[in-house]
């Protein structure tokens, strides 16, 4: 791991912004100044989006001093989303699961897409972005060919329970391991059972950070079935409490090596 | 009153003079007689779902004020069970399992592995974050 940074080309830069590292890995020729814009744009994200401050769009609108449709057009779009996610995952990703607005499940992906774009418009076309565990991958990690992504293990800290390997997707993973239970389900206000994680791959890593916690806020009598009718790209892989991980077929899986 | 505590415990029904006081200064010769009762109801138990079935008992309080001929009753729910629920970390997976070959199974491994990147929850990344940072701290001196 540690090898591959060292050796590798292009630049990496990690800032802690919207409480978690968010880690831009360049792997093409580039000045790490260029990384600058990609940074603010985070950071700007945070002002409008943090639940934390209580001058942000977000927390206006949670104490309804501001209305949604006098919000910014990022804010807007990022609540109709979050509204129709909420309706394909049979309300188990809901903005409202902890009681008051809190999009930030969608959030994260949807400013990691963003980014993506930014970096792609910028004229880079092999890159990672890392925002506290959840991935948007393209191009190859050069001078590979491709992007190994190792998928965490819940119970062994130092090792992985898969590899997911590609060119140009997202990787999401929602589990309980990490920082205790964060993820309720919304109809029952409890920690989902039975479920250690879900990874979720696809083209965007919104979605993809969405039905990740979905299925793993259902627990384990439903996430399997749901994963199963996931259509779009969308694949999953399901860690089971039973220490079963099921697949679905055209998950991106790669071997070790 | 100690005594009608006694009958209310062994009986779950509990009779009791309208408050002291008030019978003291009314000059009614009606006295009013209050009956307390707790019953638990249990529910038939129902498919929750198709993976299993639920069950719910009530308790329910009936409290019936005598006064004369006027009888009135008022029944308030004070408890509720849930004592057969569906086991969704066992069975209900056991039956995804098998109405699911659609899905790739196998058993949870650990391993190592030549990787980029972790995907998983936030503490995880940030330890392999850290750890990154400083193999770029090294490169750069180095």
């Amino acid at each position: 791991m540690t090898a591959t940074a060292v050796t590798a080309p292009g630049v990496r830069r990690v800032e802690h912004i919207m409480g978690m590292p968010i880690l831009v890995d360049v792997r093409d020729d580039v000045d790490e100044a260029e990384l600058d814009t990609v940074f603010d744009w985070f950071r700007a994200v945070d002002e409008t989006f943090s639940t934390y401050k209580a001058g942000s769009e977000v927390s206006r609108l949670a104490r309804g001093v501001l209305r949604v449709g006098d919000a910014t057009a990022d804010v807007q779009d990022v609540l109709a989303r979050c509204e129709e996610l909420r309706l394909e995952t049979e309300g188990y990703f809901d903005a409202y699961a902890g009681g008051s607005l809190d999009p930030s499940g969608l959030v994260k992906g949807w400013a990691v897409d963003h980014a993506a774009t930014m970096l792609r418009l910028a004229g880079f076309e092999n890159f990672a972005v890392n925002a506290g565990g959840d991935i948007r991958l393209a191009g190859g990690a050069c001078p590979d060919h491709t992007w190994r992504v190792g998928i965490q293990h819940p119970l062994v800290r130092d090792r992985v329970a898969a590899v997911v390997e590609g060119h140009d997707i997202a990787v999401a993973t929602s589990g309980a391991y990490a920082r205790g239970d964060h993820v309720v389900d919304p109809h029952t206000r409890r920690p989902p059972k039975g479920v250690l994680s879900v990874t979720v791959t696809g083209p965007d890593l919104a979605t993809a950070d969405a039905y990740a916690t979905a299925a793993f806020a259902m627990g384990a009598s439903r996430a399997p079935v749901w994963t199963s009718t996931l259509t779009g790209g969308y694949e999953a892989m399901t860690i089971l409490a039973s220490r079963r991980v099921l697949f679905t077929p055209g998950f991106p899986r790669a071997e070790p090596r | 009153m100690r005594r009608y505590a006694a009958a209310a415990l062994s009986t779950l029904t509990l009779i009791l003079p309208v408050a002291n006081a008030a019978a003291a200064t009314t000059a009614s010769t009606v006295k009013p007689k209050v009956v307390v009762t707790t019953r638990k109801f249990v529910g038939t138990a129902a498919e929750a779902d198709r993976w299993g079935q639920l069950q719910v008992t009530i308790s329910v309080r009936k409290t019936t004020t005598t006064v004369g001929k006027k009888v009135t009753v008022k029944r308030r729910i004070v408890g509720v069970g849930v004592p057969v629920y569906p086991n969704h970390t066992d069975r209900s997976v056991f039956i995804n399992e098998q109405a699911l070959p659609y899905l790739k199974q196998e058993a949870l491994q650990a391993q190592s592995a030549n990787i980029q990147l972790v995907s998983g929850a936030t503490d995880t990344s940030y330890a392999f974050v850290q750890s990154l940072q400083a193999a770029i701290l090294q490169a750069k001196k180095a």
